[in-house]
């Protein structure tokens, strides 16, 4: 299938090697010392490539109209994109999340180096559209990546318009989303029987079902996989706060916990990219650190996860 | 129709902001409504007197400032700052709102009754506490001193000193006016416990300890159960 691509996406594409000479600070701690690029994944359904490692805004982007803190949110984006992210994810659920990001990408100019995905999210089913084109007018973009039915949230309805709206080309893919675990089996039949291109689910280092069944169904359907609470929402540095880095997490070029929990993620081979959210710059960059250089082996990713399940 | 298995929720999965924000609230407003304190606060200090006073008309305006308290803080803070964030809260601004506009039609149509004498020492006492002492608990939790809640702008020092005000209701009409202030206190007790900001819980507990005390520092007519407290004000007839 011949795919053509956008101004933007080729921004993105070459963001990702790009960001290789813009951040010449990442790649010194290579210890062979060449330049590494990011890590990547290809969506599936067209082979398009993202980085790994997103950036979610629960919480985090709804400060309200603070405009100091709608600042600080926005050089958290800015280092985001700086060290080659660019898939984003918002929903209207976020309060004022969706608006501060459009603040933000307004101010960078950078509506251009964002994947954007966003979800429906309403019990209203005819309200598909309406509550899509008022997301979009909050980011500002000409019109979104991804599309996700929120939580399963009245599922039926609206991925039957988001397909129509898909097949007229108003967004790019179509995804559904869920969390915590909850109502994996009603996922999976969806994801058996829908032409899903993403779902979004929570796997993290102690939160494993998804492995039982969702993470091989969407590897055998051509479906991306967003991973949300990768951090189990910043439980998992609670449980470790205490602890040091155990040593033999330098075998994947571990320097930090963020990067053990975001590691483990990205490196299950159904898994497209995580989307860690946080409201701190140093956080962002800890978190960016995790898109390159090397990735645990499966071995490694057993020992990893028997480790914070001792502690 | 969706299935919600509510009990896999826990109350952090329901705040939709993070602790850096919520003092920010306080300072925000601090700063949009300077000078205002500076007429504010007085008007607050002043509250003790009127209602210990034996002129029922100073006891009515201050049962009217009292419900100006309630409206600003639900309009202002509720609504208009802490409603941006968290969507319940614009409702509870609202019925703080509904709750002074309630005051304000009580203070004008039913008399309340002075302090007892014995007592007006330590109803004062109990309203400068919490007007004076209370507004310093988002400041100590955050450690800024422009987080100061100052009464009349803030619903939960508003609450703890009015519930002085409304223990001093007649007991038929205070059950009217119960219900917004417990849905706060749960509320907002709740809020901080997710946020993991403890000091402020202090505000909570605080607006609980006042109304008991309040119960014993009414006049006999508010513990008792004579309706016959729920009359005109005859000065007004
Ligand atoms: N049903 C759904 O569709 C659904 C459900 C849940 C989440 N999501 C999406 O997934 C995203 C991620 O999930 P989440 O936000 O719930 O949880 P998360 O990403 O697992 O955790 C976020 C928390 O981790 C902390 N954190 C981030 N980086 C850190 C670092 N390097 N060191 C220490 N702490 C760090 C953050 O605090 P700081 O701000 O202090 O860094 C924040 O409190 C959401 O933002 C949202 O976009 C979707």
């Amino acid at each position: 299938m011949a795919v053509r691509l956008t101004r933007r996406q080729l921004l993105i594409g070459a963001g990702i090697s790009a960001v290789a000479l813009k951040s010449p600070g990442l790649f010194a701690d290579l210890a062979d010392g060449t330049a590494a690029s990011p890590i990547s994944r290809t969506i599936p359904s067209t082979s398009e490539s993202v980085p790994a490692i997103g950036m979610g805004t629960w919480i985090t982007f709804n400060v309200g109209s603070d405009a100091d803190l709608i600042e600080s949110r926005t050089e958290v984006l800015k280092t985001f994109l700086d060290r080659g992210g660019s898939v984003v994810d918002c929903s209207p659920m976020y309060g004022t999340s969706a608006d501060n990001l459009g603040k933000a990408l307004n101010a960078l100019q950078a509506h251009d180096q964002v994947f954007a995905a966003t979800k429906i999210w309403t019990a209203d089913e005819s309200a598909t559209r309406a509550q899509a084109e008022s997301s979009r007018n909050r980011w500002g973009v000409a019109r979104f990546d991804l599309l996700q039915v929120h939580n399963l949230l009245g599922w039926r309805g609206h991925l039957e318009t988001l397909k129509e709206m898909k097949a007229r080309g108003e967004f790019r893919y179509l995804g559904i989303t869920t969390s915590h675990g909850r109502r994996h089996d009603e996922l999976a039949r969806i994801m058996a029987t829908e032409p899903l291109d993403f779902v979004q689910l929570t796997y993290n280092v102690l939160d494993r079902e998804a492995e039982s069944k969702l993470l091989g169904l969407a590897r055998e359907r051509g479906i991306a996989v967003m991973v949300n609470r990768p951090f189990q929402g910043s439980a998992l540095f609670r449980r470790v706060q205490s602890e040091t880095l155990p040593p033999w997490s330098a075998e994947a070029g571990i320097s930090s916990w963020a990067e053990f929990f975001l590691k483990f993620v990205i490196s299950h081979p159904a898994v497209t990219c995580a989307i860690p959210a946080t409201s701190q710059v140093a956080h962002m960059q800890q978190n960016m650190a995790a898109m390159y250089g090397e990735l645990p082996s499966e071995s490694l990713r057993q020992r990893m996860a028997t480790f914070v399940r001792s502690l | 129709m969706t299935d919600v298995d509510w009990l896999s929720y826990s109350l952090q999965d329901f705040l939709m902001f993070g602790p850096q924000v919520f003092p920010r609230l306080f300072i925000r407003l601090n700063q949009d409504i300077w000078p205002w304190q500076l007429l504010i606060v007085p008007l607050a200090l002043v509250v003790p007197w009127w209602m210990c006073r034996p002129a029922p008309a100073l006891r009515r305006l201050a049962v009217w400032l009292v419900a100006a308290a309630w409206i600003g803080s639900g309009a202002g803070f509720l609504v208009r700052y802490f409603g941006e964030i968290n969507w319940p809260a614009v409702w509870f601004g609202w019925a703080f709102v509904a709750q002074g506009l309630l005051m304000a039609g009580l203070g004008t149509f039913c008399r309340l009754k002075a302090i007892p004498k014995g007592r007006a020492g330590a109803f004062s006492g109990l309203w400068l506490t919490s007007v004076v002492v209370l507004p310093w608990v988002p400041v100590l939790q955050s450690g800024e001193l422009a987080a100061l809640a100052v009464f009349g702008l803030t619903p939960d020092v508003t609450l703890a000193a009015s519930s002085l005000v409304l223990a001093m209701m007649p007991r038929v009409l205070l059950w009217s006016l119960l219900p917004i202030p417990l849905f706060w206190v749960l509320f907002s007790a709740a809020t901080y416990w997710a946020l993991q900001m403890v000091w402020l819980l202090l505000l909570p507990a605080a607006t609980l300890i006042v109304f008991a005390l309040c119960f014993w520092l009414s006049p006999s007519s508010a513990r008792s159960r004579d309706r016959q407290s729920v009359h005109r004000d005859p000065v007004r007839r």
